[in-house]
């Protein structure tokens, strides 16, 4: 089964110094180094950082069409922050990971089982 | 409901469900064969009544789930259904044995998962566990039926969805998954021992409640809450057969005759406790609520020896049980232990403040306490109030007696 590791966090506060400053560093090394892991035990189908939400553009779609606007989906202090695609046999296996995942500061890390698709015959 | 479907249902029912549940993975399909298997088995039953009616349920429901299964899988290619298959002498062959794998405690940490809304976990236990009904689990947590009645739905959902194991979990994730066991287990036990006789329907959690803490307990020797509440069902079941008199009336704690108390279970009961107590030292803490409510049954289990009861202990560790957890419960049961070191007028005043109208401990203890006060009729109409919410026949026949008694005086 696979699972989406969504992780939230304090964007502002965890990197008040943009990507240049040393939090910023941390959590990429921390990152890289989950990544190997995940990568060698074969549960790894994917995953992304995402940069920070000034730069996020939302598209709107409502019954009067699609509009577009500055700005992430929800102005929330925990932002989604990247995601990890895992492949776990149930849920506890995929809770083992999201204990692992690096995280700047106090944040949360939302487990999503994703849709399967079915098996070929 | 033929008598021995129905007695099937109440005995094994949860056994059956579970060991379906876990053979399936999955609680939706486990619940439809185990209809589909009873509805058989009213049909069959009657004419040809099986010698091992819960291994003939377990078996029909199992090969009618694997038959869901099948059809599920081909419902896509169109075929025509599959004729249901028909019960055949090899569900009286497999009587000869216990062929129910016991899945139980594997289903009660299923239900427990952390992953689970805590408010459903209990509730989807009791259901799928113990057989208990919306109604009676509603009851059981004081809350309205159609509320209690969705919970289980969503709580399936989400198992199945999620994808959460049905595997008893590793040492390391007991932590935080043994409250919730306890609780559903405490939950479990209280409906038992509200029954003195084992008249009502739910008699056979007294039985499966001290097997599964006595399993809990050997599987976690390191977990004082764990060792405390088999401490507890244990020091209360030993006084069991000291629970009706020869009318058949319940008979309170103070007036059981304590040679008539199961001793080697009480000590059973005595042993777990200490070393629960040892664990709490070893490791600097304190005990936890569990192990308070078994200290203070341990209070009660010493009047065997001593002929007396510490009042001023079980008021103290009643006092420590409520601020740790303050419910109706404890504070009816600190109410009675407070009549006998302070007196009936303070204690009255206590269950007062406690007011609990719809549950028969809180107006027992209010009636009994009036009598004591010579408050006679008052008495009489709280112990009518009791008599109102119909309990049990042993306990019917108590509170008459009571009533009856305290006009006289």
């Amino acid at each position: 089964m696979q699972y989406a590791l969504l992780i939230y966090e304090p964007q502002a506060e965890s990197y008040a110094e943009g990507e240049d400053g040393q939090a910023w560093k941390d959590i990429l090394n921390a990152h890289h180094a989950f990544g190997g892991e995940l990568a060698q035990s074969g549960a790894m189908r994917g995953g992304a950082g995402l940069k920070s939400t000034d730069t996020a553009t939302t598209v709107r779609v409502t019954g009067e069409g699609r509009t577009v606007h500055d700005g992430p989906f929800a102005e929330t202090r925990e932002q989604l922050g990247g995601f990890y695609l895992v492949e776990a046999n149930d849920l506890d296996g995929a809770i083992a990971w999201a204990r692992k995942l690096p995280v700047a500061g106090n944040g949360s890390i939302e487990i999503r089982p994703c849709v399967g698709m079915p098996d070929p015959a | 409901m033929s008598p021995t479907l129905e007695q099937t249902y109440r005995e094994s029912g949860g056994r059956v469900l579970s060991a379906l549940a876990v053979a399936f993975r999955d609680l939706d399909l486990a619940e439809e064969a185990f209809a589909d298997a009873c509805a058989r088995a009213s049909e069959l039953w009657p004419a040809d009544p099986p010698d091992n009616p819960a291994a003939w349920l377990y078996a029909v429901a199992r090969r009618r789930g694997l038959d869901l299964i099948r059809r599920r899988a081909t419902a896509a290619a169109h075929r025509p259904d599959a004729p249901a298959p028909e019960p055949t002498p090899e569900d009286h062959v497999m009587s000869l044995d216990d062929p129910i794998p016991d899945e139980r405690l594997r289903l009660i940490f299923v239900c427990c998962h952390p992953a689970v809304a805590p408010e459903a976990r209990a509730a989807l236990t009791l259901r799928t566990v113990c057989g208990l009904s919306t109604h009676e689990i509603a009851q059981a947590f004081l809350v309205p039926e159609p509320t209690m009645a969705q919970r289980p739905v969503r709580a399936k959902r989400k198992i199945a969805g999620a994808g959460i194991p049905f595997e008893v979990p590793g040492p390391d994730r007991w932590p935080e998954r043994i409250d919730a066991v306890l609780s559903t287990l405490e939950v479990a036990y209280v409906q038992a021992h509200a029954d003195a006789a084992l008249a009502g329907p739910h008699a056979r959690f007294a039985a499966e409640v001290l097997a599964l803490t006595g399993l809990l307990s050997r599987l976690t020797p390191q977990d004082a809450e764990v060792l405390a509440l088999a401490a507890t069902v244990r020091l209360t079941e030993a006084r069991r057969p000291a629970r009706l008199d020869a009318e058949g009336a319940m008979t309170p704690l103070m007036d059981q005759d304590v040679r008539d108390w199961n001793d080697p279970l009480m000590r059973e009961g005595e042993t777990l406790l200490a070393a629960s107590a040892a664990l709490s030292r070893r490791h600097r803490r304190p005990p936890g609520p569990r192990a308070l409510q078994a200290a203070i049954h341990a209070v009660h289990a010493d009047r065997r020896r001593t002929g007396v009861v510490l009042w001023p202990a079980v008021l103290g560790l009643y006092d420590a049980l409520l601020s740790r957890r303050d419910d109706p419960v404890i504070r009816v049961n600190r109410a009675v232990a407070l009549a006998e070191v302070e007196g009936p007028a303070i204690a009255l005043a206590a269950i007062d403040a406690a007011a609990a109208p719809d549950w028969l401990p809180w107006r027992a203890a209010r009636a009994d306490l009036l009598a004591r006060l010579g408050r006679g009729v008052e008495a009489a109409v709280e112990y009518d109030a009791a008599l109102a919410l119909s309990p049990l026949p042993a306990e019917t026949l108590f509170l008459k007696r009571r009533r009856a008694a305290s006009l006289r005086a």
